[in-house]
C-alpha cells in the first residue's frame, strides 16, 4: 500500500516536472513550430537567476524575510528568462519561419553561448540555492512522506497551467494567438499583427522554462550544463503528447513520468530510462503525429 | 547583411590561417631558460564543474615554484589543454601535449575514463602523467604517477571504520561508471569477510536528476549506513532530495567518497551535517604545509573558495614533480622514473609528508575519516596512524585475494 | 583560362582533389620535417574520418532533408565493431578484464563472433545499417518527417548511450574499450611510422572511396528524387516515386558510412567510448556540415576539416572560453545568413570573381 502510494506520488511528481519543463516548448512549438533547443538553457538561467535573487536577499535584507525570496525569485526567472526570449526571438528566430529544422540548429548554436556565458559569469563550479524554510522537509503521513517542495512544484505546475489556459482561451491575446497557429495568413489578413504574437508567444514560453529552472534549483544541482538533463524528456513530452494541444503535453509527461518511477522500481535507472525512451519511439510509429492531433486536412 | 558576409569571410579566413600555422607545429621553444609541461583537464562540460579546482591547485603550485626559483634554474611554463569531458578529446589533447608541443610531463585528468583513454598515449610516447584523482585502483602503469588514494587509502579504511563503530547493514549507492563499480565489488568483498551485510547495491544514470525511486529502494532496504560513491551533480540531487523526506544523518548516515568541500559548498551544509566521508586531506587538517597552502588558495582565487583533497593531490603533483627532477637533475622521463623508483621521493604535503611508492608510483599518504560541520568544512574523526602504503591491487589483503579481486593476468 | 574553366565547370571535384593532394603529401611533408610531430597524421587521421560521417551526413540531410541529431549512435557501432574486433585480435579470444570484474567467466556472444574470422570486420557495416535499417524502415514508413525524425533520434541516441553504459560488463560502460592498437600494430612514436603511413593511406583511400560514390548518386537520376523528396515530399510521391524506400536506402547508406568512419577513427583514436554515442556528439556532426555548406558534399569535407583543425589548436590555453562562443556564433550565423555555408559563399562569389578575372584579362 505505502509503496503504491510511494510510487504514485513519485511518479506525479516527476510528471509535474517534466511538465514544468516542457510546457514552454509546448507553447513555441505548437504555436510557433520552433523546436528551441536552448529551451534547457532558459531552464538553467531561471535556476542562476533564483541564486542571485537569494544572493541579494541574504546579503540586504533581514533574515526573517529570507524565505519569501522564493517568489520573488519565481517572478525575476520569468522576468528574465521572458526577456532573453523575447530578444532571441527577435533577432534570431523571427529570420527562421518556415525553416523548422533551420530554427532547431540555430538555436543548439545559441545554447552553446548561454553555456559558456553560465561558465564565464559564475565559474565552473556549480552554486547553490538553500530551500526557503516552507519548503524544506516534508509531511509524513503513516509510512509515506511527502516533500514540501513537491507538493508545491505539483501546484505551481496547476496553477501555470491555469494561467496558460487563461491566456490562450480567455484573452484578447489568446485568440490572436490560436487564430495564428490555425491558418498565420488568414489571420495576417484579418490584421492581427503576427509578429507581436510570435514575440510575446515565444518569451513567454521562454518564461515558463524560467519558472521551471527555479523549482529545479531546489532539487538539484545548478551549473551551466543543468539545461542539457532536462531536455530530451521535455523534447518527447511534447512531441509524444501532439503538438499545438496542451492536454496532450499534460498526458505526454504523465506516460513519461509515472513509466520512468515504475520501471525504475525493477530495474536500474539506466535500463529505465532507455526502456522508456524506446517505448516512446515505438510507440510513436503508431501514431507519428502524438497522442492527440490537430484535425486539418493540410498535407505539408 | 553584406558587413556580415564580410565579417564572416575575414573570421573564416582568419580561423583558417591559424589552423594552418597551428599545423605547421609551434616552433620550438627559444628560451632555454623556462622548461613546458603540460595540463590537461575538462574546462568545458559536464566534468568542468569537477576540474577546474584542481585545474587552479596546479597553477598555483606551478607559480609559487617559479617564485622559489624553478626547477634546475629554470621557470615552469604550462600549456594548458580543453578536454571537454571527453575521453576521445583527452587522448587527441595528450597526443598534442607530447609530441606537438614537446612538454615534459603531463599533470591532468580526473574521470577514470579520461585516464584510461590517454594512459596507452602516455606508455607509448614513454612520457609522464601525474593523476592527482583518488580512483578504484587495479592499475599500475609505468608513465603514470597517481598522487590520489588508492583503494586501500581511502575506501577500505572507511569500510573498516564503520565496521568498528557498529555499522552492520550497508547500501551501495554510485553514478553507473567505473569507480563506484569498481568500489563496491571491493566493498561486497569486505563486507562478506566481516560478515556484515550489503542490503541493497543501485546505480545512477551519470545525470539522473530524480532519486525518488532510489531513495524508496533505500526506505524499503532499511540499511543503516548508505554507502555513497555518486559523482558530480548526482550527489546534489540525491542529497537535496533526501533532506526533502525529512532524512538527515540521523535517519540514513551517509558514509562519501566523493564528497568533499567543493561538493559540500554546492549541496550547503545544512543538509549534510553530520554525514561521513572519507578522504586523505581536509581544509581543516592542521599542519603548518596547510596553513600556508589554504591561505596562498585563497588569496589567489578567492576567499569563497575552498581547498579540496583532489585540488592538494594535485598541488602534490606539482610539487613531486619538481623534486624528482631536482633529485634526478634532469626532465628527462626515463631519470624521473628512475629517481621515482628509488622511492625517496618525498615532499612535506598540506596532508603531511608523502611518498612516491617506488614500485606502484602511487604516494604513501594518511588516511582521515571525517564528518561535515555546520560551516561547510570536514572535521576529522579518524585518521590512520601514519601514513598507508599503497597497495592497488590489494594484495596484501586476505579477503581481497580470496574473492579474487585481482584483473586477470 | 583553362585552369578557370575547370575550376567552373567541376569546383567541387577540383577543391576536393587539392584537399587529397594536401593530406597525401603530409607524410611527406614530415619526412622532410616541414610538419613537426607524427601526431599531426593522426590527428588529421581522425579528420579523414569525420569527414566520412560528414558525407554520410550531407546525403540525408544536404540532399534529402532529413536532420539526424543522433549519428553518433552510427558512428560509435562502428568504432565499437572495430574495437571488439582489434581487442580480440590482441587478446586472442580471452575474456577481457572488465567482463571479469563485471563477474563474466565466458566471453559473450557478442565479442565470440570477433573471433571466429577476420570476415566479422564486416559488423562495422552490418551493425549500423542494420540498427539504421529498422529504424527508418519504420519511422519513413509511417512517414514521420522534419523535426520530430530529429527528435527522435535524438532519444534513440540517448537511450542507446544509456544502455551501452548499463551494459558494462560487455561494453565497459563509460570507459569503453580502450588500448586498442591499429588495425595494422601500433602506430605511435617514430619507430612506428610505416604502420601510421600505411593507415593514413588507407583511411584517405576510404575516403576518396566514399566521395565517389557519393557524388556518383548525387548525380544520377537518383540524387535528383533525393532532392525532390527534400523540397516536396508529397508532391514526390504523387508522381509514383516510393518515398519511404528512397529516405530508407539513403539513410541506411549514411549509417553504413558513420559506421566506417567509426572504425577508421577507432584505429587512429585507440579507445571508444559512450560519449561518441551522445548528443552532443552527434550535432556536432552536423555543425560540420552546415559550416562546410550543406548538399553539396565537398561542403562537408571541408566543414569537418576547418572546425576540427581550429578547435584543436583554438580549444587551449586562454582561447577555451572564446572558442566556445566562436563555434556558437559562428554556427548561428552561418545557419542565418549562409544557408550554403562556406561552399555556398564561394559559389555566390566566386563566378563574379572569374568574370573579373576574365575582364582584366580581356583589358590586358
Amino acid at each position: 500500500m505505502e509503496q503504491t502510494i510511494n510510487i504514485l506520488f513519485n511518479g506525479l511528481s516527476l510528471s509535474s516536472i517534466i511538465l514544468l519543463t516542457s510546457l514552454g516548448l509546448a507553447i513555441t512549438f505548437g504555436v510557433m513550430r520552433v523546436i528551441n533547443m536552448a529551451h534547457g538553457e532558459f531552464v538553467m538561467i531561471g535556476a542562476y537567476t533564483t541564486f542571485v535573487v537569494q544572493q541579494i536577499f541574504s546579503k540586504f535584507l533581514p533574515e526573517a524575510i529570507g524565505g519569501l525570496y522564493y517568489f520573488v525569485a519565481i517572478a525575476a526567472a520569468f522576468g528574465v528568462a521572458f526577456g532573453l526570449g523575447s530578444l532571441l526571438e527577435k533577432f534570431v528566430i523571427s529570420r527562421l519561419y518556415g525553416r523548422e529544422i533551420d530554427s532547431l540548429l540555430a538555436t543548439w548554436g545559441i545554447s552553446l553561448i548561454l553555456q559558456q556565458g553560465a561558465r564565464s559569469i559564475f565559474g565552473s563550479q556549480g552554486v547553490n540555492v538553500t530551500a526557503p524554510a516552507f519548503l524544506s522537509g516534508g509531511i509524513t503521513l503513516g509510512e509515506c512522506t511527502f516533500s514540501y517542495n513537491r507538493i508545491f512544484i505539483i501546484l505551481l505546475v496547476a496553477l501555470c497551467m491555469g494561467a496558460v489556459w487563461l491566456v490562450m482561451y480567455k484573452s484578447n491575446f489568446g485568440c490572436q494567438m490560436r487564430a495564428v497557429m490555425q491558418n498565420r495568413p488568414m489571420a495576417q489578413c484579418m490584421g492581427i499583427n503576427s509578429r507581436k504574437v510570435d514575440n510575446i508567444t515565444f518569451a513567454m514560453g521562454s518564461g515558463f522554462a524560467g519558472i521551471a529552472g527555479c523549482s529545479v534549483a531546489l532539487l538539484g544541482s545548478i551549473d551551466s550544463t543543468v539545461g542539457q538533463s532536462y531536455i530530451v524528456n521535455s523534447f518527447m513530452a511534447v512531441v509524444l503528447g501532439g503538438v499545438g494541444n496542451l492536454a496532450g503535453t499534460v498526458i505526454g509527461s504523465s506516460i513519461i513520468g509515472i513509466s520512468s518511477i515504475f520501471t525504475e522500481n525493477y530495474t536500474s535507472s539506466t535500463i529505465a530510462k532507455a526502456v522508456v525512451l524506446l517505448i516512446v519511439i515505438v510507440f510513436l510509429q503508431k501514431r507519428p503525429q502524438g497522442l492527440f492531433v490537430i484535425k486539418s486536412r493540410n498535407l505539408d | 547583411m553584406n558587413i556580415t558576409r564580410k565579417f564572416l569571410s575575414a573570421l573564416a579566413a582568419g580561423a583558417l590561417v591559424l589552423g594552418a600555422f597551428g599545423l605547421m607545429g609551434c616552433e620550438d621553444s627559444k628560451e632555454s631558460a623556462t622548461v613546458k609541461v603540460g595540463l590537461l583537464h575538462s574546462l568545458t562540460g559536464p566534468m568542468a564543474i569537477s576540474e577546474k579546482s584542481v585545474r587552479d591547485a596546479e597553477v598555483l603550485a606551478i607559480e609559487q615554484i617559479n617564485k622559489a626559483g624553478g626547477v634546475l634554474g629554470k621557470q615552469i611554463v604550462f600549456v594548458e589543454e580543453d578536454g571537454a569531458s571527453e575521453p576521445s578529446t583527452f587522448a587527441t589533447k595528450a597526443e598534442k601535449l607530447i609530441d606537438i608541443e614537446k612538454v615534459v610531463t603531463v599533470f591532468g585528468c580526473w574521470t577514470s575514463s579520461s585516464r584510461k583513454a590517454v594512459k596507452p598515449i602516455f606508455e607509448e610516447y614513454k612520457s609522464l602523467l601525474w593523476y592527482p584523482v583518488q580512483y578504484e585502483g587495479m592499475e599500475m602503469s609505468p608513465n603514470i604517477v597517481y598522487t590520489g588514494a588508492a583503494p586501500n587509502q581511502q575506501i577500505v579504511p572507511a569500510i573498516e571504520y564503520l565496521i568498528s563503530k557498529g555499522y552492520k547493514k550497508l547500501f551501495l549507492l554510485g553514478s553507473d561508471y567505473v569507480f563506484p563499480r569498481t568500489a563496491n565489488m571491493i566493498i561486497n568483498a569486505q563486507a562478506k569477510a566481516a560478515g556484515i551485510a550489503v542490503v541493497g547495491e543501485e546505480y545512477a544514470d551519470m545525470d539522473q536528476t530524480d532519486f525518488a525511486a532510489i531513495i524508496a529502494k533505500i526506505e524499503a532496504a532499511k540499511p543503516d549506513v548508505i554507502v555513497n560513491t555518486l559523482n558530480g551533480t548526482g550527489n546534489v540531487s540525491f542529497f537535496k532530495q533526501m533532506s526533502e523526506k525529512n532524512y538527515s544523518s540521523k535517519e540514513y548516515m551517509t558514509m562519501s567518497f566523493s564528497i568533499a568541500e567543493e561538493e559540500v559548498a554546492t549541496i550547503g551544509p545544512a543538509i549534510l551535517k553530520g554525514h561521513m566521508v572519507s578522504w586523505n586531506y581536509y581544509q581543516t587538517t592542521s599542519t603548518p604545509e596547510n596553513e600556508a597552502f589554504v591561505a596562498a588558495y585563497k588569496a589567489k582565487f578567492g576567499e569563497k573558495r575552498v581547498t579540496s583533497d583532489p585540488a592538494e593531490a594535485a598541488y602534490d603533483a606539482v610539487y613531486l614533480w619538481a623534486e624528482a627532477v631536482k633529485v634526478a637533475k634532469s626532465f628527462e622521463v626515463e631519470a624521473i622514473l628512475t629517481a621515482l623508483k628509488s622511492g625517496a621521493i618525498s615532499f612535506k604535503a598540506p596532508e603531511g609528508v608523502v611518498t612516491v611508492d617506488g614500485k606502484s608510483q602511487h604516494l604513501s599518504k594518511p588516511v582521515r575519516v571525517g564528518v561535515v560541520t555546520d560551516d561547510g568544512l570536514i572535521k576529522e574523526v579518524f585518521a590512520t596512524a601514519g601514513p598507508v602504503v599503497p597497495d592497488p591491487y590489494l594484495t596484501t589483503y586476505d579477503w581481497a585475494v580470496k574473492a579474487g579481486l585481482q584483473p586477470l593476468n | 583560362m583553362k585552369a578557370l574553366k575547370l575550376f567552373e565547370r567541376h569546383g567541387s571535384n577540383v577543391t576536393f582533389g587539392i584537399i587529397v593532394f594536401i593530406l597525401a603529401m603530409m607524410p611527406v611533408l614530415l619526412m622532410l620535417g616541414v610538419v613537426s610531430g607524427g601526431s599531426t597524421i593522426l590527428f588529421l587521421g581522425k579528420c579523414i574520418s569525420f569527414a566520412i560521417v560528414a558525407i554520410g551526413i550531407d546525403l540525408i540531410w544536404g540532399y534529402t532533408g532529413i536532420l539526424s541529431l543522433g549519428h553518433g549512435l552510427y558512428f560509435a557501432l562502428g568504432g565499437y565493431a572495430m574495437a571488439m574486433y582489434l581487442k580480440m585480435q590482441a587478446t586472442g579470444g580471452q575474456i577481457t578484464d572488465f567482463m571479469h570484474i563485471g563477474g563474466l567467466t565466458e566471453l559473450p556472444f557478442a565479442w565470440k563472433i570477433f573471433t571466429l574470422s577476420p570476415g566479422s570486420l564486416l559488423f562495422v557495416v552490418i551493425a549500423p545499417a542494420v540498427v539504421a535499417w529498422i529504424v527508418g524502415y519504420f519511422i519513413f514508413k509511417n512517414r514521420v518527417k522534419g523535426v520530430y525524425f530529429s527528435i527522435i533520434s535524438q532519444a534513440l541516441t540517448w537511450a542507446a548511450c544509456s544502455l551501452f553504459i548499463a551494459m558494462s560488463p560487455y561494453t565497459n560502460g563509460n570507459v569503453g574499450i580502450t588500448e586498442i592498437k591499429s588495425i595494422f600494430g601500433s602506430i605511435k612514436g617514430s619507430a612506428n611510422q610505416g604502420n601510421m603511413f600505411l593507415l593514413f593511406y588507407a583511411a584517405l583511400l576510404t575516403l576518396v572511396a566514399i566521395y565517389a560514390l557519393s557524388k556518383f548518386l548525387v548525380e544520377r537520376k537518383f540524387g535528383r528524387v533525393l532532392i525532390a523528396i527534400r523540397d516536396g515530399e508529397n508532391r514526390t510521391y504523387f508522381s509514383g516515386y516510393p518515398v519511404s524506400r528512397y529516405k530508407t536506402f539513403i539513410y541506411v547508406l549514411s549509417a553504413a558510412f558513420a559506421g566506417i568512419a567509426g572504425a577508421i577513427f577507432v584505429n587512429f583514436n585507440g579507445c571508444i567510448t559512450p560519449s561518441q554515442m551522445t548528443i552532443t556528439y552527434s550535432i556536432g556532426m552536423v555543425i560540420w556540415v552546415a559550416i562546410g555548406g550543406r548538399g553539396t558534399i565537398i561542403g562537408a569535407v571541408i566543414g569537418a576539416f576547418f572546425i576540427n583543425i581550429c578547435e584543436y589548436n583554438l580549444s587551449s590555453g586562454s582561447t577555451v572560453e572564446v572558442w566556445q562562443y566562436i563555434i556558437g556564433v559562428l554556427f548561428c550565423v552561418t545557419i542565418l545568413f549562409f544557408k550554403g555555408g562556406i561552399v555556398g559563399l564561394v559559389q555566390d562569389k566566386a563566378p563574379k570573381f572569374i568574370a573579373k578575372i576574365r575582364a582584366g584579362k580581356v583589358k590586358a
